[in-house]
């Protein structure tokens, strides 16, 4: 879907994700960045490392909660995208996955 | 570095009735203080666009936020200042709220409060609803109405009640393709309510805009049935709906039917969101029409602690138009209580706007009530606490042994205890604490709230302290 002429996004700008680029706008929520650049699992549960994706996208249910230029626990549905920003997605903290 | 702040009025939320609060408050001569947890103004319903889009031409968005761009305008007009990015998550002082606003602590005093916090949807679980894919329908909404992005390819739209049928207009406007609406109840069930539309002319045109639109659409529609498993590896990939009875009952041998689809949007109406209410300590009763506890109020709104008054959704779900009309009563109450004069008629007027308003929504609450059975689906490894990893095996568990206590059950699971609070989990554990224990619904005690009542950080607390 593209903002059409009704909406014009935001500027361009640069993010990184698990340490690679990727290529938001400024504005967007990092969810809604992420799902348009095709990431739909946010993170991996801490007990049975299951995917989690976005689920209420009104900052009620952190399941989006990202670390976000080191600062755990942020709420990718409520976190406006801006240059540079460092977004790395939690895996497991106990045990390995998949162990 | 800490803040502090006072205001004679402070409104909580500014979506349709916190705004309406803050505008009747403020043309009545009190000075009013909106604290809002978004980024824009509006609430869900009048989701306003991120700052940094643009918009050449206003005129041709959709009516929904030029509605509330005017609404925003006229309190701001007025000189009502509104802040962002604010959380209230404590209040330990009477007439004093302790707030976070983007990673600063602060403390904001008021002489009259109106809590217009809302409500969030109510999620029933189900095997697979924790999968990526599987969202709330305002959740898919959000997405495309205020961020412009598809949730994905093949959407299904499922669960019970009204609300799905705006969302299902907004994804269709959008370009979605919804594979398939499955609605828990029948239209024949809601047959004998049809008198009760009487005068909602404008509510029964809105609703066969939306059927024309899914119509043409060619979505096809499924009635009396629920969504009972969601199935995929990473991200959803199937959904497996079965027909019920008009209890809500999946009948025993009744065939599941399989839809391929990336997004199930599903969602059973909402629950009001009491957090605030009841850290202040305001009575609450169980009601029946909304499944939920809410905060008894008077008939101008205030709540049993004096000088609190709620508006809107969080108390009783009622839509848009009720929480304005109550938003307006709230406000005008709040500051005659502050000794503002304010017009008697100004007061009936918003009381009568108010009754009509509540009755389309006794009407939508009956016609799309929430069912026992809506639980069924519910099997002993299916997660209940979406943050702490709960089972329902380990809930059904400890309702037995501990009975109908949800504080103890979440004691002994920790369900309930992650970052959400309980909000996602808690209709959930109700319905099985209901159906394990034969408890009442409306004798079942909802989890205690306590601050803070959204994650706070440790730095924060630390700068509060600090502070004082």
């Amino acid at each position: 879907m593209t903002a059409g002429d009704v909406i014009v996004f935001g500027e361009q700008v640069a993010i990184s994700v698990n340490g690679a680029p990727m290529v938001a706008h400024r504005g967007q929520t990092l969810a809604a960045a992420l799902l348009a650049n095709g990431v739909r699992t946010l993170r991996r549960t801490r007990r049975d490392g299951r995917p989690r994706g976005m689920f209420c996208a009104m900052g009620v249910c952190f399941d989006c909660v990202l670390t976000v230029d080191g600062k755990p626990g942020v709420r990718a549905c409520m976190t406006p995208v801006d240059a540079g920003m460092t977004v790395t997605m939690p895996e497991r903290f106990f045990g390995r996955r998949g162990a | 570095m800490s803040f502090s702040r006072q205001a004679a009025v402070v409104v909580i939320g500014a979506g349709p009735a916190g705004l309406s609060a803050a505008l009747a408050a403020r043309e009545a001569g009190a000075e009013v203080l909106v604290l809002d947890e978004y980024a824009q103004p509006g609430g869900q319903f009048y989701k306003q666009l991120p700052a940094a889009f643009r918009v050449p031409d206003r005129a041709r968005l959709d009516p929904d936020y030029t509605k509330g761009d005017a609404l925003i305008a006229r309190v701001r007009d007025r000189g009502v200042e509104i802040l962002q990015d604010t959380l209230v998550w404590a209040s330990f002082d009477a007439g004093e709220l302790s707030v976070t606003r983007q990673g600063t602590s602060g403390t904001v005093r008021y002489e009259s409060l109106v809590v217009a916090t809302g409500a969030y949807e109510r999620v029933v679980a189900f095997p697979g609803w924790d999968l990526p894919g599987v969202m709330t329908p305002g959740g898919a909404q959000t997405l495309v109405k205020n961020q412009r992005v598809l949730p994905g390819k093949r959407i299904v739209l499922a669960g019970s009640g009204p609300f799905l049928l705006p969302v299902a207009k907004t994804l269709l406007g959008a370009g979605a393709h919804i594979v398939a609406m499955v609605e828990a109840t029948r239209p024949r069930a809601w047959a004998r309510h049809a008198a009760r539309l009487w005068g909602h002319g404008d509510r029964v045109h809105e609703a066969l805009d939306y059927r024309r639109i899914i119509r043409d659409a060619g979505v096809p529609i499924r009635f009396g049935a629920l969504v009972v498993e969601a199935h995929g590896g990473e991200c959803l990939e199937r959904v497996l709906i079965r027909d019920c009875d008009r209890d809500g009952h999946v009948a025993p041998h009744a065939p599941a039917h399989a839809i391929e689809a990336d997004v199930l949007c599903v969602g059973y109406g909402f629950v009001p969101g009491t957090q605030v209410t009841r850290l202040l300590g305001c009575a609450h009763r169980h009601d029946v029409r909304c499944a939920a506890q809410v905060p008894v109020h008077d008939d101008r709104m205030q709540t049993s602690v004096a000088g609190v008054f709620v508006a809107g959704e969080v108390a009783g779900i009622g839509g848009a138009h009720a929480a304005a009309a109550e938003g307006k009563l709230a406000g005008l109450a709040a500051a005659q209580r502050l000794g503002r004069a304010i017009d008697p008629a100004q007061i009936a007027t918003a009381q009568r706007d108010r009754a009509h308003h509540r009755r389309f929504a006794a009407l939508i609450n009956d016609l799309f009530p929430l069912k026992p059975a809506y639980f069924d689906a519910v099997r002993d490894d299916t997660i209940v606490c979406r943050c702490e990893e709960v089972s329902a095996g380990d809930v059904r568990a400890a309702l037995a042994a501990w009975g109908a206590d949800l504080n103890c059950v979440k004691g002994v699971t920790r369900c309930g205890m992650g970052y959400c609070q309980g909000r996602m989990c808690g209709p959930t554990v109700a319905a099985l604490a209901v159906r394990g224990t034969g408890a009442q619904a409306g004798d079942i005690e909802a989890m205690s709230v306590r601050a803070p009542i959204k994650p706070v950080t440790v730095a924060t607390l630390a700068e509060l302290d600090a502070g004082q």
